[in-house]
């Protein structure tokens, strides 16, 4: 089976730049599934996970955006994502925290970090993906 | 003429110096060579936000909202500046240039009737500022630590001026910067950051176009363009700070090599001064000594 090359890449660094079998982006109309091949598209993306698999479908690394763009084509996908975090490296409690800190505030900002928080709590409690 | 000690006093404080100097010029190598591999990191994301851009800025004819960032408000009568300084002083000529460019431009647009602020970066040209067009000044950031706050410190000044920007406040922005060229040199640089100077990536835009032009835009062209240009302003402004912090580490570094070579130049003079002093001292003893002993 063929790859495609994968770049995850933050403002401060290059994050992940390897060739890969399959990634799984959080697109904003859906998540998307792109296999080498893929045609050319360019997407915005909302806060979640972006998953990679080996060419033998299994999970490499997995890790939460904020949101960001990705742009494919058959040969290479590129993710900019504004903050990247490994998806392990979460930690519940404290997104539980944040979350309820959030909560009280009432302003257009803390909005915005409440939903990108309640999306780092789904992405660390939900499991589908982990395995294609 | 001085005495032995005075002499040897100079000697003492010159070599005291030397060594903070060459101290500190370790320092800014280190540093320099953190900066400038952040400065490295930081590139592709902004030269792939910028090619995703140019693809996309020819689907922006003219709009309302958030386009306007890159098609302009259809005026320029107001100006906003942004010089970008360090926080810090013992680094040569870098910030004054800075300061002098930035005044020079200033004075150049109102001399063509613009109306311009201020929005300076940095302490060194805030303090600059402060003394010479407080009332410019409409907001200043310092102690921004860009090698270690990193991204958010960017984001802060790119909402300030988006919201300005949004009211109407400007409408064209410049930021004025040192570019990191080499270790041991800066160039002052003008950038336009609002509207979007899509002059040289409209070349790319060209070259994309025969080559490979065909996406699917999800959700649709606007969309995207719309978060893409808020980002494209923000990573501009980091790529700005950080190309500001590596040149401020390499200017230091060059400055306190420069004055670490003339201290160790005085103190070979002074060395020098001081043996003939002491020779001159010993010759008049011994003439001393002589004539008294032929007059016995």
């Amino acid at each position: 089976m063929a790859t495609i090359s994968f770049d995850l890449v933050s403002p401060e660094n290059l994050i992940f730049n390897d060739d890969v079998g399959t990634i799984i982006v959080p697109g904003k109309d859906g998540d998307l599934g792109i296999l080498p091949g893929h045609s050319q598209v360019m997407s915005s993306l909302r806060p979640g996970r972006v998953m990679i698999y080996s060419e033998d479908k299994n999970l490499v690394k997995s890790f939460f955006v904020s949101g960001g763009f990705a742009e494919i084509n058959p040969e290479k996908c590129i993710v900019l994502a504004e903050s990247v975090v490994e998806l392990n490296s979460l930690d519940k409690s404290s997104i539980e925290k944040e979350i309820e800190e959030l909560g009280g505030k009432d302003s257009k900002e803390s909005e915005e970090q409440l939903s990108i928080a309640k999306a780092k709590l789904e992405a660390i409690t939900v499991s589908f993906y982990d395995k294609i | 003429m001085p005495s032995l000690k005075d002499i040897k006093t100079q000697i003492n404080s010159v070599g005291s110096t030397k060594k903070i100097t060459s101290a500190m010029k370790m320092v800014a190598a280190s540093k320099l060579r953190r900066s400038q591999e952040k400065a490295e990191a930081a590139r592709p994301y902004s030269s792939r936000l910028e090619e995703m851009l140019s693809s996309l800025a020819s689907s922006a004819a003219s709009g309302e909202g958030i386009i306007k960032l890159l098609t302009g408000t259809g005026n320029d009568q107001n100006y906003i500046v942004v010089p970008v300084s360090a926080d810090r002083g013992l680094c040569g000529g870098f910030n004054s240039s800075i300061n002098r460019e930035t005044f020079k431009l200033v004075k150049s647009l109102e001399g063509n009737g613009k109306k311009v602020q201020l929005m300076p970066v940095g302490k060194k040209s805030r303090d600059f500022f402060n003394r010479v067009m407080k009332d410019q000044i409409i907001e200043s950031f310092v102690d921004l630590n860009v090698s270690s706050t990193g991204y958010e410190s960017a984001l802060n000044i790119s909402n300030k001026l988006q919201e300005l920007y949004f009211e109407g406040k400007f409408d064209k922005c410049v930021l004025v910067f040192n570019k990191f060229k080499s270790a041991i040199s800066q160039e002052v640089t003008q950038q336009q950051l609002i509207p979007l100077d899509v002059s040289n990536s409209e070349k790319e835009e060209e070259k994309e176009n025969s080559s490979n032009a065909i996406y699917d835009y999800e959700p649709d062209e606007e969309t995207i363009l719309k978060d893409l240009l808020p980002k494209n302003v923000s990573i501009q402004i980091f790529k700005v700070l950080l190309e500001s912090d590596a040149g401020e580490q390499g200017a230091r570094m060059a400055a306190m090599d420069n004055a670490t070579r003339n201290a160790g130049e005085m103190i070979d003079s002074l060395t020098l001064k001081y043996n003939r002093t002491r020779q001159a001292f010993i010759t008049k003893e011994l003439i001393e000594i002589i004539s008294g002993a032929e007059s016995i």
